[in-house]
């Protein structure tokens, strides 16, 4: 015996042969055993400080949850912050832009060199139309047929989406939509669909996958084809809606992951990865089933 | 003792699937559409035959320095899939070219005019990764297509991976001669007209 228990790795099972029966109170005296015993006096007082801590912290999160929830359908803080100041960067631009439109539309040319370099070049290549030059919209690309995604289009991008004869647009944000943008819709004969959603944010805030389901419900319909899916910066909640979109068109998830990061890149969240992965499709699968709409085509 | 009552906790908490793993479509590394009915890619494989189906493609333009493997290309050839082999040979001394080269000049050109004939369409743009080479060919399509620089640079950029784009390859789309693609104006896909 004694051998035994100066083997350090042996006084388990030691100790357990001696107390045996029920684990629980044989666990319990273990850890009794070898919980440090404070003489300080001190200790207790420091431990109720702790407590204490914790007590206001819990509330402080009970608040902000409170608060969340009465905004409702509001971001938190820091989420509306970040939109409403790219929102103000968007109305800077606009107005901007505005006038370089204006400028083009007046055929007066363009001052930076840059652009007329490029349309030189541009006027050089025997297929192109005016020699105009095209701007896509930041992360722009086509998911599938005519289902496009982006990030919010500029006034800039605007020659580059008439060329995509949308018949709507799918805004993932709720903020207004700019004038200047409503009023280009118009124009177009563009639809114009907005359910505002926040992005997921860690740790309270989470993308709602109620609206994701209703977005993909407008998304697949024909009737609103070709149409342009666009959230903020064309990452998060845009990608989530396209991660959906590629479970109904039943890609691995290993394929669907790349595809996010690489929209997302160097955003990438896991929590967006972790909604796509645990969206229930079976609610969308029936409407689209009952729709027709299954199996997504390519033409 | 106590192991053993873990050992039935655990059997009691064992669930039974009671559905297969559902069938799974891969579409090859870093797919994505362009136009309609152009695509891009890494290099497709038989692992990918039943998303390929789905595209009905009719032409492959193999950018990659690696030839198909032999599935693969029985595949193609029963579904009257048209492989074009561009840029595997260096077109001045017939040696076959490292996967790191840069495509040659003429590689584009060759790879735009099959990309600009509506009758080869639907097509697929691949190389070993798609990102460098596919990412040329395309670089130069929008540039084409009258993209300005900045936003063919984000495409290219979205697709190369943790280790970005090269300045080589941008520098190659930037230069890239446009005045030497030649089409013939029949056979201009749609999405290329106004």
């Amino acid at each position: 015996m004694n051998e035994y228990s100066e083997d350090p790795f042996q006084m388990d099972e030691d100790l357990k042969n001696d107390s045996g029966g029920d684990p629980s109170t044989k666990n319990s005296a273990l850890l009794e055993d070898i919980t440090p015993r404070y003489e300080d006096p001190t200790y207790h007082s420091q431990s109720i400080m702790y407590q204490d801590r914790e007590e206001i912290r819990s509330k402080i999160a009970h608040i902000k949850l409170e608060e969340r929830n009465a905004a409702n359908n509001n971001t938190t803080e820091e989420d509306e912050e970040e939109v409403y100041d790219e929102d103000i960067d968007d109305k800077f631009d606009t107005e901007q832009y505005n006038e370089q439109l204006q400028a083009q539309n007046g055929n007066i040319p363009h001052s930076q060199g840059n652009r007329i370099e490029v349309k030189a070049g541009a006027e050089a290549s025997p297929i192109l139309d005016e020699g105009a030059e095209l701007t896509p919209p930041e992360n722009f690309a086509p998911v599938i047929n005519t289902i496009y995604r982006s990030s919010f289009p500029q006034p800039v991008n605007f020659t580059f989406l008439k060329k995509l004869k949308l018949k709507s647009i799918l805004c993932l944000i709720p903020e207004d939509y700019p004038l200047l943008h409503q009023k280009f819709l118009e124009e177009q004969g563009i639809k114009l669909f907005q359910l505002g959603m926040s992005g997921n944010k860690e740790p309270f805030v989470k993308i709602s996958s109620e609206l994701i389901t209703d977005a993909i419900k407008i998304v697949i319909d024909p009737e609103n084809q070709p149409i342009l899916i666009h959230c903020n910066r064309g990452k998060h909640r845009t990608g989530c809606l396209v991660g959906v979109l590629r479970r109904l068109q039943k890609w691995s998830l290993t394929i669907i992951f790349d595809e996010y990061r690489k929209f997302a890149a160097p955003k990438e969240r896991p929590m967006d990865q972790q909604f796509i992965e645990l969206y229930d499709e079976r609610e969308i699968v029936k409407f689209a089933k009952e729709n027709e709409f299954l199996p997504l085509k390519w033409d | 003792m106590s192991v053993t009552v873990s050992d039935h906790d655990s059997k009691k908490n064992l669930k039974i699937i009671s559905q297969p793993p559902t069938l799974r479509i891969i579409p090859p590394l870093n797919f994505c559409p362009v136009e309609k009915h152009l695509y891009r890619s890494g290099q497709p494989s038989i692992i990918n035959q039943s998303f390929l189906q789905d595209l009905n493609l009719k032409t492959i333009i193999w950018l990659a320095s690696e030839e198909p493997q032999e599935d693969f290309l029985d595949y193609c050839s029963s579904n009257n899939i048209d492989i074009e082999f561009v840029g595997m040979m260096n077109d001045y001394n017939y040696q076959s070219v490292n996967p790191w080269d840069a495509l040659t000049e003429g590689t584009i050109k060759k790879a735009l005019e099959l990309i600009l004939n509506k009758e080869n369409h639907p097509l697929l743009v691949c190389c070993g990764m798609g990102r460098h080479r596919t990412g040329t060919v395309i670089g130069c399509l929008r540039r084409l297509q009258g993209w300005n620089l900045a936003s063919v640079s984000e495409e290219y950029r979205r697709f190369t991976g943790a280790r970005g784009g090269r300045i080589l390859v941008e520098l190659l789309i930037e230069s890239f001669d446009l005045g030497l693609v030649e089409v013939n104006s029949e056979m201009i896909p749609e999405w290329l007209k106004n």
